[in-house]
């Protein structure tokens, strides 16, 4: 293999990028684990999950949907045309469960007690089955790659033993997957009452699936023109336009499930309201699957280079965007704002950038594409971005201006779903403070006297009246039961302490408040024998 | 004020008419729970790691907020290790050395209770645990001890409905009628009479009678059945595509080696 990683030119800028990112994730690492949630994250009690949940596990699960999609077309389906992009699909469902896997190290509060869902079970929390999944699946993973690397390192015996299993171990991880995507879905089944109305949906995970089935071929389009750019290794023009048919079947059964969805249950207005959640949801809604939906049908976008990595962006930023939008925005009209921390930020840039890494060694060195077209590519010189080249042909110009009236109508939705949320902002207005009545209450009082132990100079016993020491009109029992009173064991004072001194009948009874000085007449309340 | 005695579940029942926001729960929680000091003044302070409950002002009224230990509890549902577990006293409690800080719990719970120890670099889940503690002695929880005019009362939780159901029809004019935590969500240990609703005392009126851990119990107790049926539709569909690939080959070679035989 000749090609290398990057060319001279680009080494320094995306290194030194690179560089940066690793820096400050790594010093968000420290504190993470050194100092604790409370010191890296922007989470608090009312918002105890985040961007780690929402972006690395949300996803890093979705963007390895890819992985299932294909490998169930070519083993299970015979559709031998997608095998030439089946390895990059794996290896990046391999990267995007390792991503969920790292990202849960940070975002758990013992990460080192993973293990206990092993051995723990709770088969009634949708987490313990995402649980399971995760590990399964990741196994499954491993072992689909594990040919990959096999055949990389020269292990020709251990790769045909990996094969022979590939069809049951397909069969067991497209299932695993299917469970997954629609499992994090059912996550959110739990928070009827906190989640949004646009989002809250007895098929949440439904739509988490369908969703899923669109950007695995999305991920698989926008890693073929990656890979293309980067290395020079093109896939079919034609399977990616298939993949595209694929995904607009998907998109077009998510939309119309959707509408189904909202207007069954008499929601479908919050949607255009100017909310911050409306603005929010039609953001990803067109984003996602309405714009990508529609360039689809046309056949002359579908079929050319840009304007498929074109509408593959769209339905990746749209599904992560739904992602977020569940695992957070959702929350906000329940939870209150919820803005990640910049080292949340960074520590799942780094996350992310090591994938990217991972991914363009593994490509390097391993055979993850397929050598006869790796060699035929070659000789070409290497493109630059797909959409700088396609912008110099008469096709690429109407796809460029849908493009252009995407990124127009994002930067719109953007500012509206800022302004909604300034409105919600100044609503926030504190009701007038209402003195409750009490008197009922006081009614009910019931006063106990407490003997105080009587010491061996005391000329009298005490007893401590309880209504002679209460305000009535502000009764305020922590006030006086705070450290020195203890209000569950009055009884058990120390024996010898002088009752006297300022931490206890002295405190108040010193003569300048409102009561008398514990040193004037004895008899007041030395009156027992 | 009744102990824990019996068999049977306690509960804790809280009528905001009788409150006279003195404070003492406050002060009983933490000294029970030797918990550090959080604010200058009790109706000011929020739940917290370090606060298992409050008296606020709501309304014009003293209401407690404390762990509602739901008779089918949302947190022990969703935990993947089974760290919080609903006793048979009633109380909904938390083995720390199960948890692995998931936190699903705090997402899950309807009434927002469980707390983190955020600012620890070991964090665990914080929240009332009934005085299970004192409830094992016999004793009853260290608010309603504490409570100087029985706005808080502790007791078994079929006593206290009939409690709460006499002092509704004593003084008809002095309540609502609602039984905040009878029904809600399958039923609450923690029950709440006032004489105002359930959202003017700030607790969330939007919760139906059913017990959230069925919305997802419906889906997982499913998943057997999808997985064996999702097993032999994709194995189905293997056999028979794969089947359909040998035909299209053995019929394809027939034709090419047709021609050849008409030759002769």
């Amino acid at each position: 293999m000749k090609t290398k990683l990057f060319s001279m030119s680009r080494i320094s800028v995306w290194h030194a990028v690179l560089v940066g990112i690793l820096g400050a994730g790594l010093y968000s690492t420290y504190v993470r684990f050194f100092h604790g949630l409370g010191a890296s994250t922007a989470l608090r009690d009312g918002f105890p999950w985040g961007i780690w949940i929402g972006f690395d596990v949300m996803c890093g699960v979705a963007l390895a949907a890819g992985g299932f999609t294909i490998s169930a077309a070519v083993y299970v389906f015979h559709a031998d045309r997608f095998k030439p992009i089946i390895r990059p699909t794996i290896l990046t469902a391999f990267l995007g469960y390792l991503l969920v896997c790292v990202g849960l190290m940070f975002d758990l509060g013992h990460p080192w007690r993973i293990w206990h869902a092993i051995v723990m079970w709770n088969p009634h929390s949708v987490m313990f089955e995402v649980a399971w999944c995760v590990m399964l699946y990741s196994t499954v993973l491993a072992l689909e790659f594990s040919p990959i690397f096999f055949e990389g390192v020269g292990w020709k015996k251990a790769a045909d033993a990996v094969h022979q299993l590939i069809v049951p171990l397909v069969i067991l991880g497209v299932l695993l997957s299917m469970l997954h995507q629609s499992s994090l879905g059912t996550l959110f089944l739990i928070l009827p009452t906190k989640l949004h109305p646009l989002w809250y949906s007895p098929i949440l995970p439904i739509f988490f699936f369908i969703s899923a089935i669109a950007l695995g071929c999305g991920m698989t389009i926008l890693e073929s023109f990656l890979s293309y750019r980067a290395f020079r290794k093109r896939i079919e023009m034609h399977i990616l336009s298939d993949l595209g048919k694929v995904m607009a079947v998907a998109l077009m059964l998510y939309l119309f499930v959707k509408y189904l969805d909202l207007s069954s249950r008499g929601v479908l207005g919050l949607a255009f309201q100017p909310t911050y959640e409306g603005r929010m949801f039609l953001f990803e809604m067109a984003l996602g699957v309405v714009a990508p939906l529609i360039l689809l049908l046309i056949n002359r976008v579908r079929r050319d280079e840009f304007g498929l990595f074109a509408i593959a962006c769209m339905v990746v930023l749209g599904t992560v965007t739904n992602r977020l939008n569940v695992a957070t925005t959702g929350l906000e009209s329940y939870a209150g704002q919820y803005f990640p921390s910049w080292m949340e930020l960074s520590i799942t840039a780094m996350i992310v950038s090591v994938g990217f890494v991972a991914f363009g060694l593994a490509v390097k060195y391993l055979p993850v594409f397929p050598k006869e077209e790796l060699e035929a590519e070659s000789r070409l010189p290497v493109p630059l971005l797909p959409f700088v080249d396609a912008l110099a042909r008469p096709l690429g110009r109407p796809v460029m201006t849908v493009f252009v009236a995407t990124v127009v109508l994002v930067i719109a939705m953007s500012t509206l779903a800022y302004s909604g949320l300034l409105a919600r902002k100044q609503v926030t207005a504190e009701p007038p403070v209402q003195q409750p009545d009490i008197s009922a209450g006081l009614a009910e009082m019931n006063f106990r006297e407490v003997l105080i132990t009587k010491g061996s100079e005391s000329p009298g016993q005490v007893t401590f009246n309880h209504a002679t020491h209460v305000d009535m009109e502000k009764p305020a029992c922590a006030d006086c039961h705070s450290q020195r009173f203890r209000i569950l064991k009055t009884t058990a004072l120390p024996a010898k302490v002088d009752m006297h001194d300022d931490q206890h009948c002295g405190s108040c009874h010193d003569g300048k408040k409102t009561s008398f000085n514990v040193s004037e007449d004895c008899e007041t309340c030395h009156s027992g024998q | 004020m009744s102990t824990a005695s019996g068999t049977g579940r306690k509960g804790i029942l809280l009528d905001t008419t009788r409150c006279v926001g003195c404070g003492a729960c406050y002060q009983a929680c933490k000294e029970q729970n030797q918990l550090p000091k959080t604010a200058d003044s009790f109706l000011q302070d929020n739940l917290s790691a370090n606060t298992f409950t409050v008296v606020n002002n709501r309304s014009g009224r003293f209401v407690r907020r404390m762990c509602m230990h739901c008779e089918e509890p949302t947190c022990a549902s969703v935990c993947p290790v089974g760290a919080l577990q609903k006793t048979a006293s009633g109380a909904v409690v938390y083995a720390k050395e199960k948890c692995i800080g998931c936190r699903y719990c705090m997402q899950a719970c309807p009434f927002g209770i469980p707390k983190y120890e955020w600012e620890s670099t070991f964090p665990y889940v914080r929240k009332c645990d009934m005085c299970s503690g004192r409830q094992a002695k016999g004793l009853a929880t260290a608010c309603a001890t504490a409570c100087p005019t029985g706005a808080t009362q502790f007791g078994d939780r079929e006593q206290l409905i009939g409690e709460a159901k006499q002092r509704m029809a004593a003084n008809p004019g002095r309540y609502s009628g609602h039984i905040f935590g009878l029904e809600e969500v399958g039923g609450t240990s923690v029950m709440v009479i006032s004489d105002v609703s359930a959202a003017q005392l700030g607790y969330p009126d939007n919760l139906g009678k059913e017990p959230l851990p069925q919305l997802t119990w419906n889906v997982l107790e499913k998943i057997p059945k999808a997985v064996s049926f999702g097993g032999v539709l994709l194995g189905g569909i293997w056999w028979i595509t794969k089947r359909r690939q040998e035909v299209a080959k053995a019929e394809g070679k027939l034709r090419r080696e047709l021609p050849k035989r008409e030759e002769l």
